[in-house]
C-alpha cells in the first residue's frame, strides 16, 4: 500500500518527521517496506536559459536552441512555439524517466544532434499545460535543479501491510493509525453534497440472487457526464503512487478505492440492458470476456454482476468489455459493494487474476463504508466529468453486519500481556481508533468494534489492540514461571547428535541436500522396477525439473555433492548426512511414510595426501570400519555383515556390497558404488556408500549398561592356520566356533588371510588367535590343549580344511 | 712426586669436570683407567713400593679407582643427559599422521546451540514430518481455506491436502493434541517454500518454539527471546518487538534485532535500517488451543519461530543463502 505525504496531509495533520512517521507506523503493525522522494526522477532536469535560437535546418517546425545551464551552455533540438530567446525553462538532461516511463536519450532529431530536452509542465508531471515549454520568472536562478527551484518535495510511502488489516488499505485508515498515534482528529472528505431523494429507483433497481456471496450493493447513477482526461490535480494523486491515470471516470473510481479502500466500478449505463443490475453466481459452462479482453470460463458459483440479460462484471474482481466506460459514455453507473471474501479469492485464484479490487475484497471492505465512497465518488465525477448526479442511491442490503460488541477484561487483558495497565488507558487506546468503549464494572468494558476492522473478533484481538497502542516496547520482559519436571518426548534427537558426533570424529563432514530429487534420480541408481524406491511423492508445481520428487534416498544427494565438489578439485570425501526419505503410500491424501535415514560416502584417499608412507585409495574395509565403529561405540549388539546377493546389488557392485544386521534386524547396506551409476553422476573415480535405516537402529540401542566384573585368571593364547576354500567367509568360521559353546573359549580373532605362494589355487589360508580363559581358575597347558586341537579338528571337518 | 696416587686423582678429577664431549671423557677414561692409563700403571707398580706400604696404597688406588670410573660415568650421563651435542633428533615440523576431525555442518551447529540454550531452559526438543497434512500445516494453525494469509506461505502441494510443511508449526498442534499443559518444547526441523532467488532457497530449516501453561503472558516471551538473543549473540543486542500477523498467535509480534553488522548504524546488510528481522512471534491464538481441546480460560502460551540459515548468515557473515545446501567442502571447512 502506497502514500504520499501531501495526499495523507489532506485528512489529518502531520506534524512528525518523514523518519519519525516511518518509526511510528512500523511500531504500531504497519511496517514501512519503503520511503521514497516523489520528485526524485525531476533530479536531472535543470533551469536553463535559451541563449540564441536559429531554424533546424531540416524541419521547418523545430528550433535548434542553446541553453545555458550554468556549467555548460547546450545544443538541444525543440519544438515548442513558445520558445524565445532569453526564456527560463526546465531542461531535462539525458537520462531523465518522464512520468510515463520514457527515457530521454542523447540523439539526432532530424539530423541535428540534441544534448537534451526542453520539456512542458505535463511532460515533467508536474502540471497540466502541454502546449509549451515551461516558462519562468527571469529572477530564478540558471543551474539549479527544477524541483528546488519550483519547491517540488513530496515523500511517497510504501506499508508492507499484514493480510490481518484491509482498513488500511485506503489513506484513510493509514490516517486513523496517525490520528491515534497523535491524538489528532481525523478530517473525513465532505459528502453532504449529495443529493438525498430517491429519484434514482425510477430508472434502474439492484437484485442479488445470492446475498450470502454479496452482503451489500450500492448503486448511484449520473447523467450527461462527459469522459475525457482527469484534471491535473487528479492524474498527480494517482501518479504519485504509480497509478496511471485513464481517464476522469476511471480516475475517479480508482482514486476513491485509494482514499478509503472500496473498490468501485463504474458500468456505461446505456450499455445495461433493461438498465438494471442482477448479482448472480454462473453457471455451468458460462463464458464472459473481462475488461483485459480476454475470454474467461466461468465455474460455477463464481459471482457475477449481470444486467437483465448477461454478465456486465466478475464480482469485486474485474469488469467486462460489454459495459466499459468509452469516451461515448454519458451516463454512468457507479458500483459500491461489498463481497464475500473467500468467494472472491476463489474466482481470482482460479482465474489466476489479481486485481487492487479483488485485493482488497478478498480481505474484507467496510460493509458500512459503501455509500460513503459511493458518493464520494459520485461528487468528484460530477466535479471533473460535469453532468448530473440523480438523486438518492439504491442500497441493497440483504444481509446488515452487525457490529460486534465485545467484553473486555481488563484483568486477563493484563494477564495475557504481562501489563498493569488501568481500564481508563485501555479504553483511550481503544477510543483512539475508533472502538466505542463503555465501562460495565471494575473489570469489564464492552467495546463495539467498527465495522471496518474485519480482523477483530474476540477478545485476544481487542488484547493485541490494546499492546499495539501502548506499545509492545513498553511490556516489562519477565520469565515464564514452569516447574522444573521433565517428560522427554523425543529421545532420539539426543542419539542423533551422538552419530553426528562420532562420524564428525571418524573424520566425515556433514551435507545437507535438498530433500527433492529428479524424477530420473531412480533410474540413474539403477533401482529395480519392483523398488519401493521408484514411489516417489511428486510434488504438483515443483521449481524445476531437477526438483520434481522427494528423495526416496539420500545417495542421490550425496553422488551429486561428490560430483560438485570433484569439479571443484576436491577430492577426497568423507561425507556423511543425516535426513528423512519419504515412501509413497500410493493413497491419496495420505501423508507419506517418512523414515530417517544415515548416509555416508567415502570417495578418494584414505588419508589426504601425507609424507607417510604409501597413500592409499580407500577399499570397502575402511568404510566397514566405519560402520563397525559407530555401530559398536552405539553399543548395538549381533552386527553382521552378510554379502547382498547380486540380484539385491542395483546401486552397489556386485560381489562388493553387504547388508548390515545389528540385533538380529536389516538396518542397512554398505559396498562400493556400481561402475553405471557413477557413470549416471559422471564420475570418474569410486566411492564407497553406507546406509543406515536410523528410525529403526535407534529402537535397537540397548538403555541401561551393566557392569562385568574383570577376570580374575590370566588367558592363553593358541593359533591355529587352516586352508579353506576361497568362498569361505570368515564370519561362517567365527560362528561356527561361537556355536561350539565351549566354556573357556573367550574370544577368535582373525589376524592374517593369505593367498598367494604355497596355497593352492582357489583357497586361501586363514590364521585365527584363540584365546582361552577360564574364570574359575589358572587354565594349564593340556587342558588347553585339549580343547584347541578338538576346535582344530572340528574347523578342519566342518570346512573341508587342511593344515598348511 | 707428580705421579703419586694423590696427584693422580687430583688430575683425574680436575680434567673430567672440564670436560665438555663424549669423545674428551673417553680419552680421559683411556688415560686413567686405560690399559695403560695412569691408575693402571700405578697399581701394577705397587709392587715396587716398600713391602709394608703395599697394602695401604693398593686400597687408596682401589678406591680411586673406583671414584675416577663413578665420574667418568656420571660426566658421560651429564653430557649425554644434556643432549647438547646429540645427532638423534626428528624432524618435529613435519605433520602428524592424519587424525583430521569431520565438520558439522553450520545449520547444524546453529540447530545445536540453540538447542543448548533452549535445553539449559527446560525446554524439550521435538521432531515431526516434513509433510504434512493440509489440516496441521494451515487448518489447525487458524489459517482458513481461501484466505489471504494462506499467501504468506508459497507452498509445495503434493495433494490437494498434503502439502510440504511450510513452517515447523504444525508440530505445535501435533504435539498439544499428546500432551497437556505445562508445555516447553522446541521443534527444529527442515521446511518447504516455493521459492528461489538470492534470499530464499525452496528448502530452510526453523526452529519453533512453545510455551503453554497458566499465565504465561507476553512479557514471558520478551524474556525468553531476549535471553535467546543475548546467547546466540552477545548482551549488547537490542530487541524491538513489533505489531505483526500470524493467524496463529495473537498478539503477534515481529521481533527485530540491532543489526550486528553495523550494530545500529545502518548497512547493506539491513538496509540501512539498523534493525534485522529475525523472529516471529506471538501469544497461542485461542481458536488453536480450541483446536486442540485446552480450556483458553484456564491456559495461555506463546509460541515463536526462526529461520536458522537466517542466524547462521548472520553469526558467519555469509551472503549467499545457497552455500549452505552446496555442500562445497571449501566451505563446509570454514565451520
Ligand atoms: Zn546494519
Amino acid at each position: 500500500m502506497k502514500f504520499s505525504l501531501s495526499w495523507l496531509k489532506e485528512y489529518i495533520p502531520i506534524e512528525m518527521t518523514p523518519s519519525d512517521l516511518v518509526e511510528g507506523l512500523t511500531m504500531i503493525g504497519l511496517e514501512v517496506d519503503s520511503i521514497s522522494d516523489r520528485y526524485a526522477y525531476l533530479d536531472s532536469v535543470l533551469i536553463g536559459r535559451i541563449v540564441e535560437i536559429t531554424p533546424h535546418p531540416n524541419a521547418e517546425k523545430l528550433k535548434i536552441c542553446l541553453v545555458d545551464i550554468g556549467t555548460e551552455t547546450l545544443t538541444i533540438v525543440c519544438g515548442a512555439p513558445n520558445a524565445t530567446v532569453g526564456m527560463i525553462t526546465a531542461c531535462a538532461l539525458p537520462g531523465t524517466v518522464f512520468p510515463g516511463g520514457k527515457v530521454l536519450e542523447k540523439g539526432l532529431i532530424c539530423n541535428q544532434e540534441s544534448f537534451g530536452m526542453l520539456c512542458s509542465e505535463a511532460e515533467l508531471g508536474i502540471g497540466s499545460d502541454s502546449d509549451g515549454i515551461v516558462s519562468l520568472p527571469s529572477d530564478v536562478d540558471v543551474g539549479q535543479k527544477l524541483a528546488s527551484a519550483l519547491k517540488l518535495s513530496d515523500m511517497v510511502f510504501e506499508v508492507d501491510l499484514t493480510p490481518n488489516r484491509p482498513d488500511c488499505l485506503g489513506i484513510i485508515g493509514i490516517a486513523r493509525e496517525i490520528a491515534a498515534m497523535q491524538g489528532s482528529s481525523l478530517k473525513y472528505p465532505g459528502i453532504d453534497a449529495f443529493c438525498a431523494g430517491s429519484s434514482i429507483s425510477e430508472y434502474t433497481s439492484v437484485e442479488i440472487k445470492n446475498p450470502d456471496l454479496c452482503p451489500r450493493y450500492s448503486a448511484g447513477l449520473l447523467s450527461g457526464i462527459s469522459v475525457g482526461p482527469s484534471p491535473f490535480w487528479l492524474q498527480d494523486r494517482l501518479l504519485s503512487i504509480g497509478l496511471r491515470p485513464i481517464n476522469n471516470l476511471v480516475d475517479v473510481t480508482n482514486f476513491v478505492m485509494m482514499e478509503t479502500g472500496q473498490p468501485l466500478h463504474a458500468f456505461d449505463f446505456d450499455t445495461l440492458s433493461e438498465k438494471r443490475i442482477v448479482v448472480r453466481a454462473a453457471e455451468k459452462g458460462e463464458i464472459f470476456t473481462t475488461l483485459d479482453n480476454k475470454e474467461r470460463n466461468l465455474l460455477p458459483g463464481m459471482l457475477l454482476i449481470c444486467d437483465a440479460e448477461k454478465p456486465i462484471a466478475l464480482a469485486g474482481v474485474m469488469g467486462g468489455v460489454n459495459s466499459e466506460i468509452s469516451q461515448k459514455t454519458v451516463n454512468v453507473l457507479i458500483e459500491s459493494a461489498c463481497f464475500q471474501p473467500s468467494s472472491i479469492r476463489k474466482t481470482s485464484k482460479t482465474l489466476g487474476l489479481n486485481t487492487d479490487a479483488s485485493y482488497r475484497f478478498e480481505r474484507g471492505v467496510d460493509p458500512r463504508g459503501t455509500v460513503f465512497a459511493l458518493k464520494r465518488a459520485a461528487l468528484l465525477i460530477k466535479e471533473v466529468a460535469g453532468g448530473q448526479i440523480v438523486a438518492g442511491v439504491v442500497d441493497a442490503h440483504p444481509i446488515p453486519v452487525a457490529e460486534q460488541v465485545i467484553a473486555m477484561s481488563t484483568k486477563n487483558t493484563n494477564r495475557l500481556l504481562g501489563t498493569n495497565l488501568d481500564q481508563e488507558t485501555m479504553s483511550i487506546h481503544l477510543k483512539s481508533i475508533d472502538f466505542s468503549v463503555k465501562k460495565i464494572n471494575e473489570d469489564i468494558l464492552e467495546v463495539t468494534v467498527p465495522t471496518f476492522r474485519v480482523d477483530v473478533s474476540r477478545h485476544e484481538d481487542i488484547v493485541e489492540e490494546v499492546a499495539r497502542l501502548s506499545g509492545y516496547n513498553n511490556i516489562p520482559t519477565t520469565f515464564p514461571l514452569i516447574p522444573a519436571a521433565i517428560k522427554p518426548l523425543y529421545k532420539q534427537i539426543t542419539i542423533k547428535d551422538r552419530i553426528k558426533d562420532l562420524l564428525i570424529g571418524f573424520g566425515f563432514t556433514e551435507a545437507i541436500n535438498y530433500s527433492f530429487i529428479k524424477r530420473s534420480a531412480v533410474d540413474q541408481l539403477r533401482l529395480r522396477p519392483e523398488d519401493s524406491r521408484r514411489c516417489v511423492v511428486e510434488i504438483l508445481n515443483p521449481l524445476s525439473e531437477d526438483q520434481a520428487v522427494m528423495r526416496t534416498s539420500l545417495i542421490p544427494g550425496l553422488l551429486d555433492t561428490m560430483h560438485r565438489n570433484i569439479s571443484w578439485q576436491t577430492k577426497n570425501l568423507k561425507l556423511f548426512e543425516i535426513g528423512r526419505v519419504f515412501l509413497n503410500t500410493q493413497r491419496k491424501n495420505i501423508q507419506p511414510h517418512e523414515i530417517e535415514y544415515l548416509s555416508c560416502l567415502w570417495t578418494g584417499k584414505r588419508v589426504e595426501n601425507s609424507w607417510h608412507g604409501s597413500n592409499l585409495d580407500c577399499d570397502f574395509y575402511d568404510l566397514k570400519g566405519v560402520a563397525e565403529g559407530l555401530l559398536k561405540a552405539l553399543r548395538l549388539e549381533g552386527i553382521q555383515f552378510t554379502a547382498l546377493p547380486s540380484e539385491n546389488c542395483c546401486y552397489h557392485k556386485s560381489g562388493h556390497a553387504a547388508s548390515i544386521y545389528a540385533a538380529g534386524e536389516l538396518v542397512g547396506t554398505i559396498g562400493e558404488v556400481h561402475h553405471e551409476v557413477l557413470s549416471n553422476y559422471n564420475l570418474k573415480q569410486t566411492a564407497f556408500i553406507m546406509e543406515l535405516d536410523l528410525d529403526l537402529l535407534i529402537t535397537r540401542i540397548p538403555g541401561n549398561k551393566t557392569y562385568k566384573p574383570l577376570p580374575k585368571y590370566p588367558p592363553v593364547s593358541r593359533d591355529i592356520t587352516i586352508v579353506v576354500d576361497h568362498g569361505i567367509e570368515v564370519q561362517s568360521v567365527i560362528e561356527t566356533l561361537e556355536k561350539m559353546d565351549e566354556k573357556i573359549l573367550e574370544n577368535a580373532e582373525l589376524f592374517d588371510v593369505y593367498v598367494g605362494e604355497n596355497i593352492p589355487e582357489k583357497k586361501k589360508s586363514l590364521s585365527l588367535r584363540l584365546t582361552y580363559r577360564s574364570t574359575e581358575r589358572t587354565l594349564e597347558d593340556d587342558a588347553v590343549n585339549k580343547i584347541h586341537s578338538k576346535i582344530s579338528r572340528m574347523l578342519i571337518k566342518t570346512f573341508s580344511a587342511t593344515l598348511p | 712426586m707428580e705421579n703419586t696416587i694423590e696427584q693422580i686423582r687430583e688430575d683425574a678429577l680436575a680434567e673430567l669436570a672440564n670436560a665438555s664431549s663424549v669423545d674428551e671423557i673417553k680419552a680421559l677414561s683411556v688415560k686413567y683407567v686405560g690399559r695403560k692409563g695412569r691408575i693402571t700403571l700405578f697399581l701394577r707398580n705397587i709392587s715396587s713400593l716398600p713391602k709394608e706400604l703395599r697394602p695401604s696404597a693398593g686400597q687408596e688406588a682401589n678406591l680411586i679407582k673406583q671414584l675416577v670410573e663413578e665420574r667418568i660415568k656420571e660426566a658421560l650421563q651429564r653430557i649425554e643427559g644434556s643432549d647438547l651435542n646429540s645427532t638423534d633428533y626428528i624432524d618435529v615440523s613435519l605433520p602428524g599422521r592424519a587424525a583430521i576431525p569431520g565438520i558439522l555442518h553450520p545449520i547444524s551447529q546453529i540447530n545445536q546451540q540453540i538447542s543448548n540454550i533452549f535445553k539449559r531452559l527446560g525446554f524439550d526438543i521435538a521432531e515431526g514430518p516434513e509433510i504434512e497434512t493440509d489440516y496441521y500445516n494451515f487448518e489447525a494453525l487458524n489459517f482458513p481455506k481461501n484466505h489471504p494469509a494462506r499467501d504468506m506461505q508459497d507452498t509445495f502441494f503434493v495433494s490437494d491436502d498434503i502439502v510440504l510443511r511450510t513452517h515447523t508449526s504444525p508440530l505445535q498442534i501435533r504435539i498439544m493434541e499428546k500432551k497437556h499443559p505445562p508445555i516447553r518444547v522446541i521443534m527444529p526441523g527442515k521446511v518447504y517454500r516455493c521459492d528461489s532467488d538470492l534470499t530464499h532457497t525452496p528448502m530452510f530449516h526453523q526452529v519453533e518454539g512453545l510455551v503453554v501453561d497458566k499465565n504465561i503472558g507476553f512479557s514471558d516471551l520478551k524474556g525468553v527471546l531476549t535471553t535467546l538473543v543475548h546467547q546466540i549473540f552477545d548482551e549488547e543486542i537490542s530487541l524491538r518487538f513489533r505489531p505483526s500477523f500470524f493467524p496463529f498467535t495473537e498478539p503477534s509480534a515481529e521481533v527485530d534485532i540491532l543489526c550486528v553488522i553495523c550494530r545500529g548504524k545502518g548497512c547493506r546488510v539491513c538496509s540501512q535500517t539498523g534493525w534485522l528481522e529475525v523472529l516471529g512471534s506471538g501469544m497461542v491464538h485461542p481458536a488453536v488451543f480450541e483446536n486442540v481441546n485446552y480450556d483458553t480460560s484456564q491456559y495461555s502460551g506463546f509460541a515463536f519461530g526462526m529461520g536458522v540459515e537466517r542466524i547462521a548468515m548472520l553469526k558467519y557473515g555469509i551472503d549467499d543463502l545457497r552455500k549452505f545446501f552446496e555442500n562445497d567442502f571449501r566451505f563446509l571447512r570454514q565451520f
